[in-house]
């Protein structure tokens, strides 16, 4: 079972407490929505679940084993992708080297030796992983852009390409955050759809960190709220929607909203 | 205990200086954040004045103090500022290192020509005499009158810092330069101010503590530099009080040690290694949000790097034809210095090339180069005259001796990166020598080792050769790094390393991989520099010359396998092509420290990526644009 489950975590910054207790679970293969006011501690339980964050207290687990003291390139290596809210691409290379770092990073099986000699393993091994590389751009339209620089791209096409590479590693859950900013109202919703799609056809699991709401209630089977780094609610969409601590946490009933803290975002 | 008084004294004293110096030093890094690896050279310039004035001209001394200290080193500070250094402002960190890297070779060039490389005394601005001091000890008098003007001077820049409007100005450019900016703050003219202020305090510095030092050109550029760096290190180059208190710590340990140590062997040169001792263990301590924080992240150049390039084969054909070109070349010419000199540019380009994949491909930085290039010279030479094993066995082992320093690096840059690794590159550089090259029982009594050619290679047209097939398999392996995965996840790395990690790529394993094969290459190149002269010698690794490499390797081209071999013919030829002209030959260090600051102003790609850009011209013009047409592709911000 690729069921990812935060039990009790807990994350300081100095004296501020950014997530407090928190609990958390995507079962195989769901949708799961993380929403929750900024500076609420949505970006920072993301980190503390990759990894890039350690936590003072609480474990992660994955696929049934305990991660919490893992690095961050080991968990991806066990099977979790993930994409971020500021843009990291490799903004020098190409789009389809974007691609291919990732394909080489899950599969390649090339050694160091046959890289810098360019022994006869190397292409073969190439071969293999550019077709993963190039499966992925198809599946995401990127292919006009193959060999643009990635620091050229719209948000948009950005935002694919992000998304792309985690999956080039084939990953077995995805967390995405915040992968609607930057993009209009038709963009926003042509993303819903491909997260759909990727969920039915590749059987991938998705926490999604988001601020539109509209995409959060399309996507998402499982939605949690979190408030000033505790969740304060967790149910389906309509349950949410009626759940008066979220409504006025975060739709911002009755109360305008929440003091941002910035040091708590990664 | 009067005798420990005194001796901790005259550590607050020179201390004083070290504090002073540092001062000026995180004043210009504070505002301009830029760490100024030329700051010793600038009082080595501005003392020679100072010199000039008192010992040429018979001028008063308090009177060529006073002009040097307060009109030319701040109209000098102000020129460096407003010509070079804010042309490079929005650059990442790193290039203002290099840039100061360059400033340094050119002001010491400068030097060379204007007045000489020899030792020169400077005249104390102190009576002289000694104080007795409570317990019996004496003082000299002028160590006492430097503790004064030191302290005093600090009293007047903290003074004018936190009680003029100027001083508050300043701070905020401190504090925030963008911000200050839309406030309304001239932010150009306090970063010339900063650049003047810290000028004069360089110039200061360099007249109090050369009386007692002696002024030599080549080596006090280095010593000021190292404790200086070491003293500004104590606040991580961000706190002048902790700078300051660095100094004093420095001097009283220094002379702590000079005083009580009685110390043998490789430990009787700790007094000389303090400093760099020092600035390791405080960079191995600093705290994570120091290491991280804005010390420039990767090596990222604003570099049209991507843009115009010739197809695959057509590059490959270049460079089959010009290798072939080198390997025709000991036929074409027979002159015996000719050839030698070509050697020197092929063994030359195989250190340019450890350089080029570390920093051109990974954007790791690396200061450290003549350290791994002494390591492996030092243990060929033992292993073929002490054991009289075979000399390729000799090489082979000692490039491989210099990997693990390497690898021990890499690790460390998994913490520590850009300016601060820099730093301790810098670091490992001066203590490998002070404490291994210069120890009798690794470079002798002589100061070299014999170290000789391998077997079948002794001649120097066939030793040509040698270096020849090094370079070529050096540059085979470097571009096929650079065209498979390694050199993809390195590049991957060298733009975003949290992504490169949310991949799956341990980033530690590559980095400890290409900092090893930089060390392996670079060492390789190192033995190849003692064979053709056979013998490793103490004086071919000192720490200045890596600076110098880095800066022929920025000019040659840092970024392609083309220019490190462009790098390497222009500094094997330099001294040949002018070998009758005096002139030129005193311009050399001149010629590349300008050419390095330049270049990383102008085109960052160097010589080469000039080169490139006449040949694709010439593809277009007669190969139906064969060679793709430079895009103009928006230029890529730095990682900060």
């Amino acid at each position: 079972m690729s069921t990812l489950a935060a039990q009790g975590v807990t994350v300081r910054f100095g004296g501020l407490l950014a997530v407090d207790d928190a609990n958390l679970r995507v079962p195989e293969g769901e949708i799961v929505g993380l929403i929750g006011p900024n500076g609420a501690g949505k970006t920072t339980l993301f980190n503390a679940i990759c990894g890039f964050v350690t936590p003072v207290r609480g474990a992660i687990n994955f696929d049934g084993a305990d991660i919490t003291k893992l690095a961050p390139s080991r968990r991806a290596r066990l099977g979790i992708g993930r994409t971020f809210q500021k843009l990291e691409l490799f903004h020098r290379m190409t789009v389809f080297d974007n691609l291919m770092v990732a394909a080489e990073a899950a599969a390649s099986k090339l050694d160091l030796a046959s890289d810098l000699m360019h022994l006869p393993r190397r292409p073969r091994e190439e071969r293999r992983c550019a077709e993963i590389a190039r499966g992925v751009m198809d599946e995401l339209d990127l292919g006009w852009a193959a060999e643009r620089r990635a620091s050229d791209l719209p948000v948009g096409t950005s935002r694919l390409l992000e998304l792309g590479r985690a999956l080039c590693t084939n990953p077995k859950i995805m967390l995405l955050d915040e992968p609607s900013s930057g993009l209009d109202t038709r963009e926003t919703h042509a993303f819903g759809q491909l997260l759909q799609r990727m969920n039915a056809e590749r059987k991938i699991g998705i926490l999604l960190v988001e601020h539109d709401m509209d995409l959060v209630m399309e996507v998402c089977r499982q939605i949690n709220v979190l408030d000033f780094g505790r969740m304060i609610a967790h149910g389906t969409p309509a349950e949410i929607v009626a759940e008066p601590a979220v409504r006025s946490a975060y739709l911002g009933e009755e109360e305008d909203d929440a003091p941002a803290t910035p040091s708590a975002r990664g | 205990m009067s005798v420990l008084i005194a001796t901790i004294l005259i550590g607050l004293a020179s201390g004083s200086v070290y504090a002073l110096a540092a001062t000026g030093l995180v004043l210009i890094y504070k505002t301009t954040r830029i760490l100024n690896l030329g700051y010793g050279a600038m009082a080595l310039f501005t003392t020679f004045i100072y010199w000039q004035f008192t010992v040429n001209y018979h001028w008063p001394l308090w009177i060529s103090a006073i002009v040097v200290v307060l009109f030319i080193a701040p109209a000098i500070g102000f020129f460096l500022d407003s010509q070079l250094f804010r042309r490079i402002e929005d650059q990442p960190i790193v290039i203002g290192l290099i840039a100061t890297v360059g400033i340094t070779v050119l002001i010491q060039g400068v030097v060379f020509v204007i007045w000489t490389s020899k030792t020169q005394t400077v005249p104390s601005l102190f009576p002289d005499g000694s104080v007795k001091i409570p317990g019996g000890a004496t003082l000299g008098l002028d160590q006492l009158l430097i503790l004064v003007v030191s302290l005093g001077a600090v009293v007047l820049l903290t003074l004018m810092l936190r009680y003029t409007r100027l001083g508050v100005a300043f701070r905020a450019v401190v504090d925030n330069r963008p911000i200050a900016g839309l406030m309304a703050l001239n932010t150009n003219f306090i970063s010339g101010l900063a650049w003047a202020l810290g000028t004069s305090i360089a110039a200061l510095t360099g007249i109090l503590i050369t009386p007692r030092l002696l002024l030599d050109p080549i080596i006090l550029p280095f010593f000021i530099i190292s404790f200086l760096l070491a003293s500004a290190m104590f606040g991580y180059l961000r706190s002048l009080p902790l700078a300051f208190a660095g100094g004093l710590i420095l001097g009283v340990t220094q002379s702590l040690i000079a005083r009580y140590g009685t110390f043998r062997g490789m430990f009787g040169r700790l007094g000389n290694a303090t400093p760099f001792i020092m600035v390791t263990i405080l960079l191995l301590l600093a705290p994570r949000r120091l290491r991280v924080a804005s010390t420039g992240g990767s090596f990222v150049v604003k570099t049209r790097e991507l843009s115009a390039h010739a197809s695959q084969r057509v590059r490959v054909g270049v460079a089959v034809g010009l290798f072939g070109l080198l390997a025709l070349l000991p036929t074409l010419v027979t002159s015996v210095s000719w050839q030698r000199s070509l050697t020197t540019g092929m063994i030359m380009a195989v250190v340019f090339l450890s350089l080029v994949i570390l920093t051109g491909f990974s954007g790791q930085i690396s200061l450290g180069t003549t350290g791994f290039m002494g390591i492996a010279a030092f243990t060929a030479a033992h292993l073929a005259t002490d054991l009289g094993w075979s000399s390729w066995v000799a090489f082979l082992l000692g490039a491989l001796a210099a990997v693990p320093a390497g690898a021990l690096i890499g690790i460390i840059a998994v913490r520590l990166h850009g300016l601060f690794l820099a730093m301790l590159t810098l670091a490992f550089a001066f203590m490998a020598q002070t404490l291994f090259f210069f120890d009798p029982t690794i470079s002798g009594r002589e100061g070299s080792v014999p170290l000789p050619r391998p077997s079948g290679f002794h001649s120097d047209t066939r030793f040509y050769y040698l270096a020849l097939i090094v370079l070529v398999a050096g540059a085979i392996v470097a571009a096929n790094l650079r065209s498979g995965r390694t050199g993809r996840v390195l590049a991957a790395i060298r733009d975003s390393e949290t992504a490169t990690r949310s991949l799956g790529i341990s980033v530690t394993k590559y980095k400890v991989l290409i900092f090893s094969l930089s060390a392996f290459m670079g060492a390789a190149g190192g033995i190849l520099i003692s064979m053709q002269k056979e013998s490793a010698a103490r004086l071919d690794f000192l720490p200045f010359y890596a600076m110098i490499f880095l800066t022929v390797a920025v000019v040659g081209g840092l970024f392609h396998i083309g220019g490190a071999v462009a790098a390497g013919l222009l500094f094997g030829l330099y001294g040949q092509v002018f070998s009758s002209n005096n002139f030129m030959l005193n311009m050399q260090n001149i010629f590349f420290g300008l050419g390095a600051t330049l270049a990383l102003a102008q085109n960052p790609e160097g010589l080469f990526g000039e080169l490139r850009r006449g040949g694709n011209a010439i593809l277009r013009a007669f190969g139906n644009g064969r060679g793709r047409a430079p895009e103009p592709l928006p230029v890529a911000g730095g990682q900060e």
